[in-house]
């Protein structure tokens, strides 16, 4: 997830170019010697994003800086395609496949499930990364799943969001063999293994592999309020 | 009547002509949001909270508008002037269908402004406020003098149709980049705008979405300054930009930047033809 630091030291390679070749940077009241109208948008983004002092200046809570974080890797540069007029492309999803699953690092053997009640707490969380104007402290609380913020998994607990589907009686429906729990580790991780270019974070990084077991027992454990609806 | 109609026909005919048809009249804001309600019956994130619809002609955000209005013509700063020098881009001093047709090209400082970069622009070169003086500084909060001052400029153009300028190159080169960052997929979780922006209808658990292709729910959703119920304050678009990018866990976005001011001109362009709520009551 965070293995960005080729790609970045590539842009910072190409900034330090531009700024050699004379571009002022930006210091948001003045304009600046740069011809904006001469990129395509896509230039522009990148010079925006990159070269013109909009950003604040915090180490990110997973290390490095915010042109780290704001440095797109191939799946996220594969799936910055307006959705909402096109359709993806099916050469386009392969690559993100294959790139996903050269990403993921499946557990080695059989895969344990955590313990669902913590796993509840997790999908409840959407605490986390976040930054800016208020900064999520991962030494005082833990980064939390973000579940409910688009999946339905116990209705009886509180309002939880559509965005992704409805996931109750997820475990119930499917079972819980070893073929499943992969499956749900996969998806879980890097979503576009499965889901090339979906909405769905890949949690692999973001989440300790402990806090992914505790999610799939929410998910898949017959106890759990999930499989109970 | 009939002689009006008949005199207005040529006149409707030639402004279709010129392209420039954007509504050009001012409409109470609960006005707007009624007709918005009746257009789109169906709309799930129109109609969300019955509560919010049923105090809009009590919106708190409207307590706002006196002392802005007050902030706007007082004699103030250290160059003891007031603001009716600053020009929004109708002149210096016309408020009125001002709000809605930014960010726009400034040839004073050869770029492309939003609102509160502009507001900000005159305090500082106008009444000689500098960055260090809360006046400017202070951007959050009812009691700021920048939200009291934004609620009283945007509430000028209330029922305009939001219809910014694209005519000089660098305000289409921002609209269009603006357009690039909101389908930008970044950040630790891989989020765009679109993320959750996208589709008709979803919810982020108890909050029902505005699509960004429905213009009718888009045009309230960029309808800031408004109060936010939840957080008993007006608010503003940089308020909703920062507070999604900080949900989107991208990075910590600065106001006043070109970042800022191309997400708004893509904002504001995709709301293009409705009519503006200023200002606003959110949940």
């Amino acid at each position: 997830m965070f293995n960005k630091n080729t790609v970045a030291a590539g842009v910072a390679a190409f900034a330090s170019v531009a700024l050699a070749a004379g571009c002022a940077v930006a210091d948001g009241n003045k304009a600046d010697d740069v011809d904006i109208t001469a990129m395509s948008a896509d230039e522009l983004a990148e010079h925006l994003i990159f070269e013109t002092g909009s950003w604040r200046d915090q180490e990110m809570q997973e290390g490095g800086t915010w042109a780290d974080r704001m440095t797109q890797d191939e799946i996220q540069k594969a799936c910055s395609f307006d959705n909402t007029r096109n359709d993806l492309d099916g050469e386009v999803a392969g690559k993100v496949v294959a790139l996903a699953r050269e990403q993921y690092e499946a557990p080695e053997g059989d895969i344990e499930l955590g313990d669902w009640r913590k796993g509840a707490e997790l999908a409840d969380s959407g605490y986390g990364y976040r930054i800016g104007h208020n900064i999520d402290d991962h030494g005082t609380r833990e980064p939390g799943g973000n579940c409910y913020n688009c999946h339905v998994m116990d209705s009886s607990v509180s309002v939880q969001g559509t965005i992704g589907p409805n996931l109750e009686n997820y475990g119930a429906q499917r079972g819980d063999s070893q073929e499943i729990r992969q499956y749900v580790h996969q998806v879980i991780s890097n979503p576009h293994q499965y889901f090339p270019c979906g909405e769905m974070p890949r949690f692999q990084g973001l989440l300790t592999e402990e806090q992914i077991s505790h999610i799939m027992a929410y998910l898949l454990d017959p106890e759990s309020p999930v499989n109970n609806r | 009547m009939f002689k009006k109609a008949l005199l207005a026909l040529p006149v409707a005919m030639a402004v279709g002509v010129a392209g420039t048809a954007a509504q050009a009249e001012w409409q109470d804001p609960n006005d707007v949001l009624q007709k918005l309600l009746e257009a789109q019956p169906d709309s799930k994130y129109l109609h969300q909270s019955e509560m919010n619809i049923m105090m809009m002609p009590d919106n708190p955000a409207l307590y706002l508008l006196d002392d802005g209005e007050e902030l706007f013509y007082k004699e103030r700063g250290p160059n003891n002037v007031s603001l009716e020098a600053c020009d929004f881009g109708k002149g210096e001093g016309v408020l009125e269908g001002a709000y809605v047709r930014l960010p726009r090209y400034f040839d004073d400082v050869g770029k492309v402004m939003d609102f509160e970069q502009r507001l900000v622009h005159c305090m500082k070169e106008i009444q000689g406020f500098t960055e260090d003086d809360s006046a400017v500084s202070q951007r959050h909060g009812s009691g700021s003098d920048i939200m009291r001052l934004t609620t009283y400029i945007a509430h000028q153009s209330s029922g305009y149709e939001w219809d910014l300028p694209l005519d000089h190159p660098e305000e289409q080169a921002m609209r269009d980049a603006g357009e690039v960052l909101f389908f930008r997929r970044g950040g630790a979780m891989d989020f765009n705008c679109a993320s959750c922006h996208g589709q008709s209808g979803k919810q982020i658990r108890a909050s029902v979405l505005p699509e960004m292709r429905n213009s009718q729910e888009w045009t309230k959703a960029v309808s800031w300054p408004a109060h936010r119920a939840g957080q008993d304050n007006v608010r503003s678009q940089n308020h909703r930009i920062r507070g999604c990018l900080w949900q989107m866990r991208h990075a910590g976005i600065l106001p006043d930047t070109p970042v800022n001011t191309a997400l708004i001109s893509y904002w504001n362009d995709a709301a293009r033809g409705e009519p503006a709520i200023l200002p606003d009551l959110k949940r």
